[in-house]
């Protein structure tokens, strides 16, 4: 199991000239920290227009700047949106190369194609067209890192032969990804070969039919670069605590605060009757954990808050489900204190990744007490 | 958190539609013909037009809606409503701003049951090859001329109806006083369509919108469903956030 970050960077109104700078430094001390402790990843979405929920629309500059101040991390673009009208096929491929030689092969690329009409009518884009464009791009973008030349005559975009540079500097590509929101996406991943990027936070036993399908599907599949990326990873909440219920009632505040900006978005189906947008992707779910008198105890199931011992439970849990990585979301809205977000993040790699993780965390950054668990069998 | 609606109905609640209970029968709509258009609206031009107790959606949009009801309890009757996205907690819906009906008694009954802030009026639908168009006038005057251009076939499933959400005066806890009240109808689809949105004529003013300036087109379809207008399952008060302030009338739709 591993475990990383995962950036909405969510700023809570009056956007005062301060905030926007306080919560993107509050998330890169985060990141810096948890560099140290031994967590490896971090994630960053590309969002657009989403008020309050994710002020991350320039995810590349993060992520440089996030590699800037990490040794190990490995920076997770998460993802880019696969859409002619939000990035040309051409900037993602010379962008992802880029922040690779910056962070000396430390990216990966998540591809996805939006889910809002917030984002795809602020661009102008048709959101019948958004899963063919991506499949178009996932396509094309491993030959233009590795070709010495690179053309292309497709549906939705086009170029004569020319020579994109930089190269990446992972060999031959970057680790790809897609982000699994809707039903079905999961076999989208598996069939091209790229990692499952889960962005939902469903209970068990979804998650289990979601993955064994993942697992059986990619062993057939025609990947869509030079190798097979079969990783599945979830995203989670992370608020550890000493004291269980301070835990689990301040990462309840976390949930139910990230799930109701979420439920704001207006989705793509909700405004745009479109074949391509069958599914509200995750936002059934985080309407049910939002809202009504149940909202508590749906929410909680598999949710990494609470003391370490709850949430090595959980942990352990979703390894055996045979998920590879979980991101944990630490903030919405800046509900958590930076300095409990902090404190929950060595709390956690002093007590809760020596159960999990392989690599030793910086016994320096775990802070008093360290260490105190003992290492996985 | 998320912005709040303006509007404080309390203030200025003599005009809203009154219920004599919440205990309205639901009326059975059946092969009901409804073409919606959704249109993009500057944010500051829905500014207090919803109410405290809603979350605006963002970007603003307004659903116009003409439906031929051709079976009702009154009769055959045209509605055309003009509703202003929203959010209820964290659900979407659609805040009645202005309806017209064709009939008489069908205003009279939506005002009375539902609370829906109607007019009797001239309310066309007509269905063409090439396009389907909705026409609405009051006292002679054309308030809506709407179309969907080119309509092509799509799956019912590819369409999603939100629920209503109007303000009127009704009785609760032994008071009468202003509340929202949710609609919630369903619909069983047999046919859907969708094509591009064209507004020739809007007179907010007209639909209890005058601040309402229509901008972004986003898509219009057109649905012949069997749908109702139900029981009132919840209320909610208007001052207060919904999830503070949702009362449930009646556990389900299984009781009607």
């Amino acid at each position: 199991m591993k475990f990383g970050l995962f950036y909405e960077i969510s700023v809570p109104r009056p956007w005062t000239p301060e905030k926007e700078r306080t919560v993107y430094n509050n998330c890169l001390e985060q990141v810096k920290l948890a560099d140290e402790l031994g967590f490896e990843h971090v994630w960053a979405v590309e969002h657009h227009f989403l008020e309050e929920y994710s002020h991350c629309s320039a995810p590349e500059l993060f992520l440089t700047a996030c590699a800037m101040v990490t040794r190990n991390m490995q920076v997770g673009h998460g993802i880019v949106v696969c859409v002619p009208e939000f990035n040309h096929p051409i900037k993602i491929a010379e962008k992802t190369a880029t922040l690779d030689i910056l962070s000396g092969g430390r990216l990966h690329v998540g591809t996805g194609r939006s889910a809002t009409w917030t984002e795809l009518g602020g661009f102008r884009a048709n959101p019948d067209i958004t899963k063919k464009s991506w499949d178009e791009f996932v396509r094309c973008l491993p030959k233009m890192w590795m070709q010495e030349t690179f053309s292309y005559q497709g549906e939705f975009w086009s170029m004569p032969e020319r020579t994109i540079l930089p190269k990446p500097y992972q060999k031959p590509h970057p680790p790809m990804w897609v982000a699994v929101t809707s039903p079905g996406t999961e076999i989208d991943a598996a069939d091209r070969g790229l990692g499952s990027l889960g962005l939902s936070f469903a209970g068990f036993e979804e998650q289990e039919k979601k993955i064994k399908e993942y697992r059986r599907r990619i062993q057939m599949c025609e990947p869509v670069g030079a190798f097979v990326n079969e990783q599945v990873a979830t995203t989670n909440f992370l608020f550890c605590h000493e004291d269980n219920a301070t835990g689990v009632e301040m990462g309840k505040r976390l949930g139910n605060t990230f799930n109701y900006l979420a439920t704001q978005l207006i989705s793509t189906r909700e405004v745009y009757s479109s074949p391509s947008y069958q599914s509200l992707g995750l936002l059934p779910a985080l309407r049910r954990a939002a809202t009504g008198p149940d909202a508590n105890e749906q929410q909680t199931e598999g949710m990494a808050y609470g003391d370490p011992a709850r949430i090595i439970r959980a942990v352990k849990k979703w390894e055996s489900l045979g998920v590879d990585c979980i991101n944990f979301i630490l903030n919405a809205n800046e509900v958590v204190p930076q300095d409990q977000v902090m404190a929950s993040l060595r709390l956690f790699a002093r007590e809760v990744m020596p159960h999990f993780a392989k690599k030793p965390a910086n016994v320096d950054a775990l802070g008093a007490g360290a260490p105190k668990a003992q290492a996985a069998e | 958190m998320p912005l709040y609606g303006t509007l404080d109905i309390t203030q200025d609640s003599k005009h809203l539609p009154t219920l004599a209970n919440l205990d309205t029968e639901a009326w059975a709509l059946p092969k009901a013909e409804t073409m919606q258009l959704l249109v993009e609206v500057p944010r500051r031009s829905t500014d207090g037009l919803l109410p405290k107790a809603m979350h605006p959606a963002l970007p603003s949009y307004v659903i116009l809606a003409v439906t031929r009801y051709p079976e009702s309890p009154v009769g055959p009757f045209n509605l055309a409503v003009l509703r202003l996205g929203s959010r209820a907690g964290a659900h979407p819906r659609g805040f009645l701003l202005g309806a017209i009906a064709s009939t008489d008694a069908a205003a009279m009954e939506l005002r009375a049951r539902w609370g829906i802030p109607v007019e009797q009026g001239e309310v066309k639908f007509v269905r063409r090859h090439d396009r389907i168009m909705g026409t609405v006038k009051k006292d002679g005057r054309t308030i809506l001329d709407c179309a969907l251009i080119n309509p092509q076939p799509v799956a019912g499933t590819d369409v999603q109806y939100i629920n209503w959400v109007t303000a009127a005066n009704a009785p609760i806890d032994g008071q009468t006083q202003p509340m929202l009240i949710q609609v919630d109808p369903k619909y069983t689809f047999y046919k859907a369509e969708r094509g591009t949105p064209h507004v020739a004529t809007f007179d907010g003013k007209a639909w209890n919108a005058g601040s309402i300036e229509l901008a972004d087109p986003i898509v219009a379809t057109c649905c012949t469903v069997d749908t109702d207008l139900p029981r009132i399952r919840f209320v909610m008060d208007p001052i207060k956030p919904v999830f503070q302030g949702t009362r449930r009338i009646r556990e389900s739709r299984a009781d009607e």
